[in-house]
C-alpha cells in the first residue's frame, strides 16, 4: 500500500495509477476483443438516462439528441418525477456528462433526469425517484455522476439497484470520493467507476475488487458546460459518463444484453496495462 | 424586535414629549431593579459561555479557510454552510482574492457548489475563464474570477452541511486528481469540528435565552425606562454575585451537561463521532419504531419508499 499522507495519491484511484495497473490485467475474464464487443455500434437504438443537473438541449456537444426533460419535484412531500418545461441546466455538469456520452455514442439518445435544483433538503429521495423512473421507462443505460451517503437509504437504494438489474436498466455510478457509505454505487449490481488520467475516453480499467469496478477518463477532461460554454474538469463523476458511452454503444451492438452481460464485455475489452 | 423583554431598554425608546396621560417617571428603585436583571441575565450567560469556551463559529471556519489557503498554495478559500432554508451561503473566505464572496447566497442546484451540495461529489475546474457566462456571472458577483477551483463537500458523518471551495493554485498549475482526494479528507475533519461547533453554539443560546426568560419572569412586571446609572450600585458585585447564584441554585443536571459538552468538545474526533454515532442510532431506533406499523408489499416487503421516510433524511 503506498504511503496515501506522503504520496497524497486518492485511495479510490490506486488501482489504476500506473504502478498498479499490472495487476489489473490479469484478470481478462473472456476472450472477446473490441471489434467483436462493439462492432461498428454507434449507440442508435439506445436511450441513455443522464440523472443529474439537467442538460442544456441546444448546447452543440450534444448534437440535438436530447428527446425528453424531466425533473424530480417534491409534492406534499414526496418526490415526483414531472415533465420538464424549462430544460435548463443551472450548473453545467449535466451538460458536461451528456456531451462526453454523445462523442462516444452519437446515434443514441439521452433524457435528462434533472434531479439539482428543487430541494437541497433531500437529495438522496430525489435521486432515488429518479433511478424508480428511469427503470419504470425500461431505459436501457443510466448515468449516475452522484451518489447518496445516507445509511438509512441503503435499503432503498439496494431495492432500486435491484429493480434496475432485472428489468434490465444498467445503472453506471460515479465512486465517492471518500470511504464510507455511497449508495448505490458500492452495490454488485451496478457499475461504478473512478477516474484515471490517461487522456483517452477509450482508455479504461477493470479492477475486479471493491469498491470501485473500473477507471475512466476524469483528469483534466474538456467538456461542455452550460451557456454553450466549454471547461476543463476534474472528478470521477466526469469518468463515470465514459463508461456510460461505451455501455450504450455495447447495448447498441447486442440490443438484448443484460447488465452482467454489458459489465463482462465491458471488462474484458477494458485496457490492458501494456498498452499505455 | 417586537416582544419587548426587560432587556430591551434604550435612551431613545421615548422622548418626553410623547408620554400617555396616567404614563409616568420609573422610581429610581424601579429603574435599578430592571437593570439588575438585566446585568444577572447577562452574568449568567457569561458564566454559561466561559464554562463551554466556546471557539466561535467564524472563527473556526476563517481559520479552516486559512489553513486550505496554506495547503494548497492557493490564492484564496472560501465555505459556504447550508442556511435552513436548504440554500447555500459563503460564510468565510481567506487570501487576497476571496472576500468578495461572503454573503453570496446560491440557490439549490445552482453553480458548482449547488453541484457539490446536492451529489456529494467532488469536482475540480480549470479554463474556467474561457467559459464567457460564469465569467460574467462569477464577476458580477465577486469581482474575482478564478482560472482553476476546486470544490470538495463538507460531511459530517452522512450530511452535506457545505461546501469548501479552493481557487488558483500559485504557480497556475491546475488541480490534480490528488489534490481532489486531500482536499476531500482535509474537508471531513474540518466538517466535524464545524458541526461540533455549531452544536455548542446552538446550545449556549438556548442555555442563555432560558436563562433570560426565567430571570424576567422572576422579577415584577414593571416597565422601567433606564435613563441614568449615575447613581448606580456596584454592578460588578452584582454581577459576580448572580454567577456564583448560579452556579448553587441551578440544578446539578444542567451543570452536567455543560460539563459534557465541554469535555465533548476536547474530546478526539473518534470519540465525537461514536457519540454522533449513537445518537443517530438511537434516533434511527426511535423512527423505526414509529414506521413498523406501515404495510408491506406481499413479495419485497415495503417499498422503497416505505422505507424511506422523508424526515429521515
Amino acid at each position: 500500500m503506498t504511503d496515501v499522507g506522503t504520496d497524497r495519491r486518492p485511495a479510490w484511484s490506486e488501482p489504476f495509477a500506473p504502478p498498479n495497473r499490472a495487476a489489473l490485467g490479469r484478470s481478462r475474464p473472456l476472450p472477446v476483443d473490441r471489434a467483436a464487443a462493439f462492432g461498428t455500434a454507434d449507440g442508435r437504438g439506445v436511450t441513455v438516462a443522464i440523472v443529474d443537473s439537467g442538460i442544456e438541449a441546444d448546447h452543440p456537444a450534444v448534437g440535438g439528441r436530447v428527446v425528453r426533460h424531466v425533473r424530480v419535484d417534491v409534492v406534499d412531500g414526496e418526490p415526483r418525477v414531472v415533465e420538464d418545461d424549462e430544460r435548463v441546466d443551472a450548473v453545467g455538469h449535466g451538460t458536461a456528462c451528456a456531451g462526453i456520452v454523445h462523442a462516444l455514442a452519437p446515434a443514441a439518445d439521452l433524457v435528462s433526469v434533472r434531479v439539482l435544483g428543487s430541494d437541497n433538503r433531500a437529495p438522496g429521495l430525489l435521486f432515488a425517484a429518479a433511478i424508480e423512473w428511469v427503470v419504470e421507462q425500461a431505459i436501457p443505460v443510466a448515468n449516475l455522476s452522484l451518489s447518496s451517503r445516507k445509511e438509512a437509504l441503503f435499503g432503498a437504494f439496494h431495492h432500486l439497484a435491484d429493480d434496475a438489474y432485472f428489468a434490465n436498466t444498467l445503472l453506471v455510478c460515479a465512486a465517492n470520493n471518500l470511504p464510507g457509505p455511497s449508495y448505490p454505487s458500492l452495490f454488485a449490481s451496478v457499475v461504478s467507476v473512478a477516474a484515471h488520467d490517461v487522456p483517452d475516453p477509450w482508455t479504461w480499467f477493470y479492477n475486479p475488487r471493491p469498491p470501485v469496478e473500473f477507471g475512466a477518463w476524469g483528469v483534466d477532461v474538456p467538456v461542455a458546460w452550460k451557456g454553450g460554454g466549454r471547461i476543463v474538469a476534474t472528478g470521477n463523476s466526469l469518468a463515470a459518463p465514459h463508461i456510460a458511452g461505451l455501455a450504450a454503444l455495447l447495448r447498441s451492438a447486442h440490443p438484448s444484453a443484460s447488465p452482467f452481460e454489458l459489465k463482462a464485455l465491458l471488462a474484458a475489452t477494458a485496457t490492458p496495462d501494456s498498452e499505455i | 424586535m417586537t416582544d419587548r423583554g426587560p432587556g430591551d431598554h434604550g435612551p431613545g425608546d421615548r422622548e418626553p414629549g410623547d408620554r400617555e396621560p396616567g404614563d409616568r417617571e420609573p422610581t429610581d428603585d424601579e429603574r435599578d431593579a430592571s437593570l439588575r436583571r438585566l446585568v444577572e441575565a447577562l452574568a449568567a450567560r457569561g458564566a454559561v459561555a466561559l464554562r463551554l469556551e466556546p471557539p466561535g463559529l467564524d472563527r473556526l471556519l476563517r481559520s479552516i479557510a486559512e489553513a486550505t489557503v496554506a495547503l494548497f498554495d492557493a490564492e484564496a478559500a472560501s465555505i459556504a454552510l447550508v442556511d435552513p432554508d436548504g440554500r447555500l451561503r459563503f460564510r468565510v473566505a481567506a487570501g487576497d482574492q476571496g472576500a468578495g464572496v461572503v454573503g453570496l447566497v446560491v440557490e439549490p442546484g445552482e453553480g458548482i457548489a449547488g453541484f457539490v451540495l446536492a451529489t456529494s461529489q467532488p469536482i475540480a475546474i480549470s479554463d474556467v475563464a474561457t467559459d464567457p457566462r460564469f465569467d460574467r456571472e462569477a464577476a458580477a458577483a465577486t469581482g474575482y474570477v478564478p482560472r482553476s477551483l476546486l470544490a470538495v463537500p463538507l460531511e459530517s458523518g452522512d450530511r452535506v452541511i457545505g461546501v469548501l471551495e479552493v481557487l488558483d493554485r500559485r504557480g497556475g498549475n491546475a488541480f490534480d486528481l490528488r489534490d481532489v482526494s486531500l482536499a476531500g479528507v482535509f474537508a471531513r475533519q474540518a466538517a466535524i469540528a464545524i458541526e461540533v461547533s455549531r452544536t455548542e453554539r446552538d446550545v449556549v443560546e438556548l442555555v442563555a435565552a432560558g436563562l433570560a426568560a426565567a430571570a424576567s419572569a422572576a422579577g415584577t412586571s414593571a416597565d422601567g425606562t433606564v435613563a441614568d446609572v449615575a447613581e448606580a450600585p456596584d454592578w460588578e458585585a452584582v454581577a459576580a454575585d448572580a454567577a456564583a447564584r448560579l452556579a448553587t441554585e441551578v440544578e446539578p443536571g444542567f451543570w452536567d451537561l455543560v460539563d459534557r459538552l465541554a469535555r465533548l468538545r476536547a474530546a478526539d474526533q473518534d470519540r465525537v463521532r461514536l457519540a454522533i454515532d449513537v445518537l443517530d442510532v438511537a434516533l434511527r431506533h426511535l423512527a423505526r419504531d414509529r414506521r413498523s406499523a406501515s404495510p408491506g408489499r406481499p413479495t419485497r416487503g415495503p417499498s422503497w419508499r416505505e422505507r424511506a421516510a422523508f424526515e429521515t433524511e
